[in-house]
């Protein structure tokens, strides 16, 4: 069953014509692979950071906002199940050997959950700052992906992200109508995550990125990260806080903002399992997985 | 474990559609598993839950012969040309009275 491309040039013209692949096509290895990865890794990261969210569950302020979190911890560790059956599907791993690979620091997961949520300000920075670079990202990829069951997908998961990032600023706007304490708070928060936020777009793509080529993403790194820096760099502005850059410019002939040059070892420590906080969300995650067994096995004793 | 796809509706014209698939160890964890994960914000009032082992499928190779076959549609060109050519008669000689 499905399709197949006598060889790489004309899968990339199906490719280029508009052409969606579905999963029983008979695509490309190397196409394949790297959907593959990248789906892989979005899985991961929507697991990571529903147990960053989750984490907060105990702590967050008032019974509104708490169950708002039980909802949005939902939502993340749904995508994660979403996303991993799209993955499974592939026909490379199962979901339990990228759950495990996980577990076991063998595969990747964003940037943004390699760093610790210090304070309630925190979470609050990272559901308006990260989940709309993360949003951002996902709408280019929804935007003109070629592999279908991902694209669809995305499509559920874009619409419950866009309830986490009004979440966000509307958490925002609280703090900054709060108290100076509440507001020294927040702006500690926003100095820790504005980097990582901006980094999670990564650096410029290069100009034989595969992923732009075979149509998943649509947009080039700079172009979303600029037009993220765009928008809430004057959107902290009117709330009132500092953005944590100091070089930070505005070129009154493009009306741009400009945040100065970025250092991306911090990116690249993550991506190597060495952010400061990987070590601890690793462990946490398997310890959660392991104490979690159980429930598995009565699943398993459940099945017919 | 099993592999089933869920399928949602949304009371009114609109038709089931693929939502997207879960694990799960029986029919009854399934139709929980696909409330919890798919139809959390009324994204349909229906569902269906389909053990993948009892969809069947085909794919090109078995509906391509079908796809050859011109006696199932008709263009209704030769009509319309008529139609035309009758219209622009009479206008000509709407044209012819002025």
């Amino acid at each position: 069953m499905g399709r197949t491309w006598q060889d790489m040039e004309a899968f990339e013209a199906f490719l280029d014509d508009g052409g969606i692949v579905e999963v029983d096509d008979h695509m490309p290895d190397e196409y394949r692979h790297a959907v593959f990865t990248f789906i892989e890794m979005h899985a991961n990261s929507e697991y990571m950071g529903g147990l960053t969210e989750r984490d907060w569950i105990p702590k967050t302020p008032g019974l509104r906002h708490k169950m708002s979190v039980l909802a949005k911890t939902q939502d993340e560790i749904g995508h994660g199940h979403l996303l991993y059956m799209v993955a499974a599907d592939m026909g490379i791993k199962t979901r339990t050997e990228m759950i495990e690979d996980l577990m076991a620091g063998r595969s990747r997961f964003h940037n943004v959950f390699h760093y610790k949520a210090e304070t309630w300000g925190d979470q609050v920075a990272i559901a308006f700052l990260v989940d709309a670079a993360a949003l951002a990202s996902q709408q280019a990829v929804f935007k003109n992906c070629s592999y279908g069951p991902y694209r669809r997908i995305l499509k559920r998961i874009i619409s419950e992200e866009g309830f986490h990032m009004r979440l966000g600023e509307d958490r925002m706007r609280r703090i900054a109508e709060g108290t100076q304490i509440q507001k020294d708070i927040f702006q500690g928060a926003l100095d820790r995550w504005f980097w990582p936020a901006l980094q999670l777009f990564g650096p410029d793509s290069k100009p034989d990125d595969k992923l732009l080529r075979w149509h998943i993403k649509s947009e080039r790194n700079e172009v979303l990260r600029d037009k993220w820096v765009q928008k809430f760099v004057p959107m902290m502005h009117s709330y009132g806080f500092v953005v944590p850059a100091s070089d930070l410019a505005y070129d009154e002939d493009t009306k741009k903002w400009d945040v100065g040059p970025i250092d991306w070892e911090p990116l690249k420590k993550t991506l190597a399992q060495g952010g400061p906080d990987s070590a601890r969300r690793i462990r946490e995650a398997r310890d959660n997985w392991e104490a979690t067994a159980w429930a598995r096995r009565c699943l398993d004793g459940a099945a017919v | 474990m099993a592999t089933y796809e869920v399928f949602l509706k949304k009371d009114g014209k609109d038709e089931y559609r693929h939502a997207g698939a879960l694990d799960a160890a029986n029919d009854e964890l399934a139709l929980v598993m696909a409330r919890e994960t798919y139809i959390r914000r009324a994204e349909g009032n229906r569902v269906w839950v389909v053990n993948r082992e009892h969809l069947l499928m085909a794919g090109d190779d078995f509906i391509s012969p079908n796809a050859d076959k011109p006696h199932r549609h008709h263009d209704g060109a030769a009509v319309a040309a008529r139609r035309k050519a009758a219209r622009e008669a009479d206008s000509s000689e709407a044209g012819n009275d002025e």
